[in-house]
């Protein structure tokens, strides 16, 4: 529907489905930058229960607590089918149980980039909400009342849907320059007072682990990862915004500044440790697909060196300029693992969705040397099992494994475990460490339940690697 | 002898659990301060059946007690006694009460010093038998000398000395008061360095995330590991009581004491 000419302005909802038929798109999607402070999605939706649009098919990137129009849509049995990279929280909850008439697809962020753009996803309408609009259409997400950072997970979605809307509580008149959505492939800019509570998109709530178990887990893999040297001069990182992975990033950089060593960059979801690290020197450039803290959205604007990107350049298998192809090394956390390798980060050990891949498969595929860092027992279940309840990623794709009492190499990585030979860390076979967990909890009975499949796990290949089953 | 003691309060099981994997030398399984007082009987249940089930090699596992004078000094004595823990660890220490405890167990006995009387009475504590170390209470200490603490430690530096000079002249174990302000790293190494300095040959320890920087402070350095294999190689090749090493005079002291050194470097598998 996009053509180059200025998207129409208009100053609510109701002036929006004056323009088209609210009943005659059923596909539509949303980002999740805003997070927890998202108002947009909330009041999209509560359009389609007012004007009880039938048989939905939503597209966002991620699901929050918050959504709560989600859930009144899917109590009123209009939503037909779901497609994701991560939920949890009250819906997540509803389709564990309940299911869907059509079927939940978890996809990971760079294989939702690349079926969007393939058309294997067909968005009819991509809503955005944009932080900062131009009168042309052109939008960033790190200026503005409501700034949230990147908007990477959205930009194939306003690229390829029939009708891309933003809506905005900052519509601006100098021109953006530099933007990372496209005035030209926008055809509504919806003006409302607020897109967002400042709280929730930035919750603040990344930081380092002080918990001993925690801190024990990241020195165990910031010494793996300098006896695998690993950490020299141009390597790149990623790690996420848990405690963990922050203390691992705190023990690397602790190790860069004792020898001297220098990174390439960092990528993924990006957080105030990450951009203290751009700003003393210790790496050239953040890649930033979401900003996960106040201080990463502030740095976007002013530090040119920490560039957002679209989850198709981070992550998408098929484009050839995405970042994660030279990522050295991942840190990534897991809910359970098996003898295989195969990690849960989707479900607990009760079958309740609780999240997703995300960027878990797309970078534990793709990166050098991927490392779970976990604890052997979380609240008294043992976190490997025979068989992970749900598969998030591939055993195949998972090379180390690492916990406050040892460290699991894959067998497949015969490299890794001769360069380990005379290490001093604990360094077992999975089998041992599992066997070490049991011994404090039992071995857990199997209570999965198997009857009805409620959805698919997608990996970035479009290959379904496991299935989601109602409880 | 170790060179850090955890302590860990004795009713929480996800603390137990992992009491292995804090790498602290030795663990102090806490009976007294960190367990209110209605939950003293679950936290000897507890202890009694968590370390009966599970051994622990390499780690030396003290319990610290409540008082000789608390009514539940010996209920905390027989919950524990038949099992293999390493020793005692007693509060509010005097001559008096540490013969209580000898009364009724032969595990070894480390006594803390946390009241003006027993700072006096050092020297004749330190003589008893089955006594391990001397370990400094700090917080209680400066509480009854109604004085505050400080991140400088001036205000202990006379009964940390005293403690340092009695406990290397009768040969046990000085153990320095635990460092409390939990995220100071800079400020616990520095006071770990001082209490090294002035001879302790221990710290104790309230939070695992301390153990790291203790253990480093109170292992040889790897300076002082290569200068003493270096003495010993010197002394092997020349066969003599004295020599000269980097234009300065070894003797057997030096020599002694460098063995010491590769000995606690090997210990700790920094070698």
């Amino acid at each position: 529907m996009s053509e180059n000419i200025r998207p129409k302005a208009l100053h609510n909802l109701e002036d929006l489905y004056k323009e088209f038929d609210i009943h005659a798109y059923k596909n539509i999607s949303f980002h999740h930058h805003l997070r927890n402070g998202d108002f947009v999605l909330n009041m999209v939706l509560e359009q389609y229960l007012k004007n009880n649009v039938q048989h939905l098919n939503l597209f966002p990137t991620s699901i929050f607590p918050s959504y709560d129009g989600i859930l009144s849509l899917l109590q009123q049995k209009q939503i037909d089918n779901i497609t994701t990279n991560y939920l949890n929280g009250p819906v997540a909850e509803f389709i564990t149980k309940n299911g869907l008439p059509g079927k939940l697809i978890m996809q990971t962020h760079g294989g939702r980039a690349r079926a969007v753009i393939e058309g294997r996803n067909q968005i009819d309408i991509a809503y955005i909400a944009a932080p900062t609009v131009d009168q042309q259409g052109n939008a960033i997400g790190y200026k503005g009342p409501s700034m949230c950072g990147a908007l990477g997970y959205c930009i194939a979605d306003s690229q390829h849907a029939k009708i891309t809307v933003l809506v905005t509580d900052n519509l601006i008149e100098q021109t953006i320059i530099n933007p990372e959505i496209h005035g030209s492939d926008v055809d509504y800019i919806i003006v409302v007072d607020r897109i967002g509570d400042k709280q929730g998109i930035v919750s603040g709530t990344t930081q380092i682990t002080t918990n001993p178990i925690g801190v024990k887990i990241a020195k165990n893999t910031s010494q793996l990862l300098f006896e695998l040297g690993l950490i020299k001069d141009g390597f790149s990182f990623q790690s996420g915004a848990g405690g963990v992975s922050l203390r691992v990033t705190k023990d690397v950089k602790d190790i860069m500044l004792r020898d001297h060593i220098k990174a390439s960059f960092f990528s993924g979801g990006i957080t105030k440790y990450h951009v203290e690290m751009l700003e003393e020197g210790l790496v050239k450039t953040l890649y930033d697909v979401q900003c996960f803290d106040l201080k990463a959205v502030q740095s976007i604007s002013r530090n040119a060196n920490h560039i957002p990107i679209s989850a198709s350049r981070y992550a998408n298998p098929v484009d050839s300029s995405r970042v994660i192809q030279d990522l050295d090394i991942v840190i990534l956390g897991a809910t359970e693992i098996d003898y295989q390798f195969n990690v849960n980060v989707t479900t607990d050990s009760h079958q309740t969705i609780i999240g997703g891949s995300g960027g878990h498969s797309d970078t534990a595929s793709e990166a050098k040397v991927s490392v779970i860092v976990s604890p052997l027992i979380k609240g008294r279940i043992p976190i490997i099992k025979d068989r992970v309840t749900t598969i998030t990623t591939l055993g195949k794709h998972i090379d180390c494994f690492v916990t406050e009492r040892g460290i699991a190499i894959n067998p497949k990585r015969q490299d890794l475990l001769k360069k380990l030979e005379n290490s001093k860390l604990n360094i077992v076979p999975i089998e041992t460490l599992a066997q070490l967990a049991y011994t404090y909890t039992g071995v857990p009975k199997d209570t999965k339940q198997i009857s009805n499949i409620i959805g698919e796990i997608e990996d970035r290949t479009y290959e379904v690697i496991d299935y989601l089953y109602q409880k | 002898m170790s060179r850090s003691y955890l302590f860990i309060p004795g009713n929480t099981p996800s603390m137990l659990q992992n009491l292995d994997v804090f790498e602290s030398d030795a663990i102090i399984i806490d009976f007294e301060d960190s367990v209110v007082d209605y939950e003293k009987d679950a936290a000897r249940i507890l202890v009694q059946n968590f370390l009966s089930q599970y051994e622990f090699k390499n780690i030396e596992i003290f319990i610290r007690i409540n008082d000789a004078l608390s009514k539940n000094f010996l209920k905390d004595v027989q919950a524990v006694d038949h099992i293999d823990i390493t020793g005692y660890v007693l509060p509010k220490a005097s001559p008096k009460s540490i013969k209580a405890l000898y009364a009724i167990t032969r595990k070894p006995i480390i006594p803390i010093i946390e009241d003006p009387m027993a700072v006096l009475h050092m020297e004749e504590i330190a003589q008893l038998p089955n006594i391990r170390g001397l370990l400094l209470g700090a917080e209680d200490l400066t509480k009854e000398l109604h004085i505050s603490r400080t991140l400088q430690g001036t205000e202990i530096l006379y009964s940390r000395s005293r403690m340092v000079l009695v406990c290397h002249a009768y040969r046990i174990e000085a153990i320095d008061t635990p460092f409390t302000a939990k995220d100071q790293e800079a400020q616990l190494h520095e006071d770990a360095l001082l209490a090294k300095n002035l001879g302790f040959t221990a710290k104790a320890l309230i939070h695992p995330n301390h153990v790291d920087t203790i253990n480093t402070v109170f292992s040889p350095s790897q300076a002082e590991i290569n200068q003493a294999l270096r003495i010993i190689k010197k002394s092997e090749e020349v066969q003599k009581g004295a020599f000269s090493l980097d234009g300065k005079m070894v003797d057997l002291p030096i020599i002694e004491k460098a063995k010491k050194t590769i000995a606690i470097a090997k210990k700790y598998h920094l070698l």
